[in-house]
Parts: C-alpha cells; structure tokens; sequence
C-alpha cells in the first residue's frame, strides 16, 4: 500500500466533486493554452508583418540618414553587403529616397519618392503585393508612379491619372517629369499611406540627377536567422555605415509586442491560475472536513502531521495532474486547429497593430512554453493551494477528531 | 500473567476542561498503575471520566497537573511528536466504532500502523497474515470495511492495534456497537491474546460482559477511582 495509491482512493470517494474539479482546472488550463498561443500568434504576425511588409530584419544607412534625412547622405559601397547577404541567402532590396512636390490637377502635395527594384521588393517584401487599385511597377514601368492611398485621396489620383512632379535634383537643377499612376497602395503603414510615391530606381536616378545614390538597404531572411544575427553578420563586416534591427528603427512596436506579451500572459495566467487554486483549495477543504475523524484515527495511532499533509497535497496533485492531461489535450487540439485555420476578423475592420495593417486571418502560434507555463503554473498553485486544508488536518486534536461528526 | 512490570504508573492527576468557574473537573487526584499483562476494565457511569483517562493513558490528550510516566517516560516532558511516536510503537487503540480507515481493506488496515513503523513489506505481510490466521480473518484480507459485519470490522480494529506488539492496548466502549455473542466472541480473541502474547490490555466500558473477562476491576464515579479490586474470575 502506497500513499500515492491511498490518496488516488481518496479522490474518488466523491466522483462528482472530483469530477466536477479536474473539468474545472482542466478548463483553465486549456483556456491558458489557448489563450497564450493566440497571443504570441499576434505578437508573431505582427513582428512577421513589421519585418516582412516594408522595414525587413535590419536596414543599413549611411551614418546619421535617419537623423538627417539629406539626398547626399547616402551608402557610398553596397557591393560588400551584397555579397555578405547572398552568401548567407538573405533578402536584399536596395532603396533611393528623395523629397519633392508632386501635383494633380489643382491639388498638390510634399512627398517621399523611393526609387526601387520592383522585382526585389516583390520577391522579398510584402508591401508591392498590397496593391488596391492598378498594378505595382516593374522594371518596364517608365515614369509609372505607385502611391499611398491617402495621398492618391489627397490628390484625388486614380490609376492612370497624370502627374506633375517637381524636386530639387542631386547637383541643384530643379527636375520635373510627368509620371502615370499605375497603382494605388491598400492600407501599408501611415507614413506610406500618406506620403510614399513609389518610382523605378532608374527613373529616381533621372529625376534627382543622382548617380545611383542608395539611401537605403533593407534586409529580411523572412525568419531564417533572428534580426540580431543579421545585424552581427554585416557589423562585423562593415564599419562606418548605420545597421539598425527593426527593433531599433520601430521601438514603439518592439515595446509593444514585449510589454503586451508579458502583460497579456501574466494576468490571464493569473486570473486563472487563482481560480483554478481556489477550485481545488475548495475541493481539498470539503474533503478534509468529510475526512475529519480518518485523520484523527492516523493521528491516535501514531500517523505524524507531515503524513497527512503528504497524503492531502498529493491529492491535490494528482487532481491536478489528471487535470492537466484533460486540459492540455483540450487546449492544445484548439490552439492548433487556430494555429492552421486561424480566426478570421476582417469583419471587425482592419486588423492593424502599432500602425502596421495586418492580415485580418488571427492565427495562433503553438509551441512547447505555451504548455509548460500553464502546466507549471498549475501544479505549484495545486500545492500552495492544498496546504491550507493539509494544515487543517495535519493541526487536528485526534481526541476531537476521533468524535467528529459532519 | 501480571509481571509486576510497571508500564503505566499515573500520580495525582487532574484533568479540568476549560477554566475558571465554567471549568469541568474531568479526572481528580488519579492515582494509578498498570502492570504489563494486566486484563484491566474501568466502569462507571456515563461522564466518570472513563474516556478521559483512557486517551491520557494513550497520551493523545495532556493532564492538568499530576503525572503520566508510560514505560518509564513522563508524558509531561515529552513533546507531541514524541507523544505522536509512542502512540504508534508502543501503543494500540481500539475503538467504539471501529474507526477503521474506509478506502483501506481489511488487510491493509491491519498493516497501516506496521507501515507507518517503516517496517519492510515482507515482514508486514508474514505479520499481518499470521494475526489474520489467528484471529480468524482469513479470506477477509481484500474486503473493505463497507464490506465488513460489525464483529469483523472490530476485529480487524484489533488486528490493526496488536499487529505491532505493542506494550499497552486500550479499548474504548469496544462492545458498544455488537451483540452479546460478537462481544464475547471479541473479548475470547483478546484474552487469548493476553495470554499468548502477554499484551496488556485496558478498557474503558459500560457492559458487565467485559467485565466478566477482567482480571482487574477499576471503578471510577465522579471522575475519581471509587474502588479497584481484583475480579473474581482471576482469584
């Protein structure tokens, strides 16, 4: 005879109650389960989002651009990067910025026109692909113009509409060029949405009088190695340029993605840890007090106090571990059918985060710590919870005890 | 059978509950002793604190003033796991209503206090069965007391309190909940008992039977011992 197998007897004394306990905690459990892989599934997509749309894991600029957004201060030597990224097969798109005034009709507006790769930016970023009205360039697009959808508002452009474009160029001569919208931009990102006017890099080096002047690199590995990683490649390779990882260049949306993390998990972590505490705190009372006159007898007869919070608390355990089983199945068979099927809220309006819109599909994201934490979190809540009513009984005058009635 | 060897010796002892003026004086200036192989009973009417005395002869209740010394140890000195490891080495319980454990069978019952002794699983089961043997609770081993009459659970009670050998036994209204002939079938068990082994024995009751299986007679009236007298039957 085991105190294992005498407590396992004493659970099912009252089936029901034991029952009714362990679907409990085993809801709990599951809800956590759930609950967590839905909320690094957001975390996920909107890091997956952020990287993969415009920003990518590390972007490269000359030293200070970010500060001083200046057409002269651009990269002077790509071709090192380059090959750094190819070598470690990572995404690489490279993109010219340069101010200037773009007008439609009588309507005018200050914009940001980037000179890109059209191919590159399709093969490795996502936000050429978010096209509402039109097509985005490619590389037969001459003076063919993509813009943000709040600016073609502003301007009240539509696809195929002309356009006036006046900037200052690279050597002081004004430019100007007539450019076609060939495309409208869905919702990307605000600074987009308002001011990006989007050109082939061939058509930015004519318009700026700029002799391939990149101001920016963008890199994306699209999860193969973590933005770190990538900024350690290039840092050791390369001096005297900015290497920034999309942390660094989004703050506002790294801290978010940390804190509601941490936040969101710690508090539906404790809300239904404690009502899953209290639920066995109250099954292991009931028992004790049903149970009063046994612990006087084991008391009288020479069973110690450590025993009987031994026996309790391993009741208390094994209800939680049964619990656990139940629960983790249950939440697990749910987190993944969400983790593979998502849940679609695209009725509810634009599903964005820190101003990145994402794509409205919410999935979840399963992964060995979404079972653990609950799991963990259950099993010490199991035996906190167990040693009030242990105490009870292990404190039990048996001369009382032995004469108890219920 | 009396060896003369003092295994309970109780000097002045007092057992009040509560205090002040709503004190109940349980036990008064009790003096006692008890000899290993004794067959001893204690009688008197309901509240002469019979019950009282049994449990602080057990040492699961304290005395007021006086003194307890069980096989050379005071009581008084001792703390309540050193009284927690005397009940279980030294001493057996039996009582009124069986109080066996539910979720145990007859047999593990019976080996609950071995366990607790830490005593090997093999020696425990050469024990028990032996005592099964002896006390005619073969084929009973895996019943669980639900399953039990009332004589039956009071024997595995017994089985359960003399399995470790222990120096005392103490018996608390034992035949209360059986019929004449389950009582005297029981008290035939433990006399034999007593003598076979040499356990001493002590209970506490209302019914003459067991009184007609004493050898030592204590009566208590108004929570003092009124007379103690050899019985008749040992004379």
């Amino acid at each position: 005879m085991k105190t294992i197998e005498v407590s396992w007897r004493n659970l099912w004394r009252n089936p029901t109650r034991t029952n009714v306990t362990i679907a409990a905690v085993a809801l709990c459990i599951s809800i956590l389960i759930i609950f967590q892989s839905m909320i690094i599934g957001l975390i996920d997509k909107a890091v997956f989002t952020t990287t993969n749309l415009v920003v990518g894991e590390v972007q490269i600029h000359a030293e200070s651009y970010l500060d001083d957004r200046s057409l002269y201060k651009y990269l002077k030597n790509t071709k090192k990067i380059k090959s750094i990224a190819k070598k470690n097969n990572i995404g690489l798109v490279e993109r010219s910025y340069g101010y200037g005034l773009i007008s439609s009709g009588t309507k005018s507006a200050g914009t940001q026109f980037w000179g890109v790769e059209p191919e590159l930016e399709l093969k490795y970023f996502d936000f050429a692909k978010h096209i509402d009205q039109g097509g985005f360039l490619n590389n037969s697009s001459s003076n063919k113009i993509v813009l943000g959808n709040k600016l073609a508002l502003s301007l009240a452009a539509e696809v195929g509409s002309e356009l006036v474009v006046f900037v200052q160029g690279a050597d002081g001569s004004l430019g100007n060029e007539l450019f076609y919208v060939s495309g409208i931009l869905k919702n990307v990102a605000d600074n987009i949405d308002r001011s990006a006017a989007i050109i082939l890099k061939d058509d930015f080096n004519i318009l700026f009088s700029a002799d391939n002047m990149i101001h920016e690199i963008a890199l994306n590995s699209k999860g193969n190695f973590t933005a770190e990683e990538i900024q350690n490649l290039i840092s050791a390779e390369i001096k005297n340029v900015e290497i920034d990882t999309w942390k660094q260049l989004m703050p506002t949306i790294s801290l978010m993605t940390e804190k509601m993390s941490v936040f969101m998990r710690v508090l539906f972590s404790s809300i239904f840890t404690i009502a899953a505490g209290l639920g066995v705190m109250n099954t292991m009372i009931m028992s004790t007090y049903d149970r009063m006159r046994e612990f006087g007898i084991i008391r009288a007869i020479g069973g110690t106090p450590f025993r009987i919070i031994k026996q309790v608390s391993l009741e208390a355990i094994i209800l939680t571990f049964i619990a656990s089983i139940i629960g983790t199945i249950l939440g697990l068979s749910v987190a993944l059918y969400f983790q593979k099927f998502g849940f679609d809220v695209s009725g509810k309006g634009n599903l964005s985060f820190g101003g990145v819109v994402m794509d409205p599909i919410w999935k979840g994201s399963v992964s060995v710590g979404i079972v653990i934490l609950p799991l963990i979190l259950m099993f010490l809540v199991s035996v906190f919870s167990s040693l009030y009513p242990a105490s009870i009984a292990a404190r039990i005058n048996p001369v009382e005890a032995i004469h108890y009635k219920k | 059978m009396n060896s003369n060897q003092e295994i309970v010796s109780l000097k002045n002892v007092v057992k009040n509950y509560g205090s002040g003026q709503v004190a109940i004086k349980a036990l008064q200036d009790i003096d006692l002793k008890i000899y290993k192989g004794d067959f001893s009973v204690m009688m008197g009417p309901s509240g002469c604190g019979k019950s009282t005395l049994l449990n602080i002869i057990g040492g699961l209740d304290r005395v007021t003033s006086g003194s307890v010394i069980f096989n050379g140890k005071d009581f008084n000195l001792l703390t309540n796991k050193e009284l927690s490891l005397i009940r279980r080495n030294e001493i057996g319980f039996v009582f009124q209503n069986y109080n066996l454990l539910p979720v145990l069978t007859a047999y593990e019952n019976a080996e609950y206090v071995l366990m607790l002794q830490n005593i090997p699983i093999s020696q425990r089961k050469e024990k028990v069965m032996n005592l099964f043997k002896e006390m005619d609770l073969e084929g009973l081993e895996n019943r669980l007391p639900r399953e039990l009459s009332g004589g039956q659970q009071q024997r595995v009670a017994i089985a359960r309190a003399v399995v470790s050998n222990p120096l005392l036994v103490l018996a608390d209204e034992i035949t209360a909940n059986v019929d004449s002939k389950t009582a005297q079938s029981l008290l035939t068990l433990m006399e034999k008992l007593n003598k076979t082994n040499n356990t001493t024995f002590l209970f506490s009751t209302h019914d003459p039977i067991v009184k007609n299986f004493a050898r030592k007679v204590i009566l208590l009236k108004d929570g003092l011992i009124d007379k103690e007298e050899q019985a008749s039957k040992n004379i």
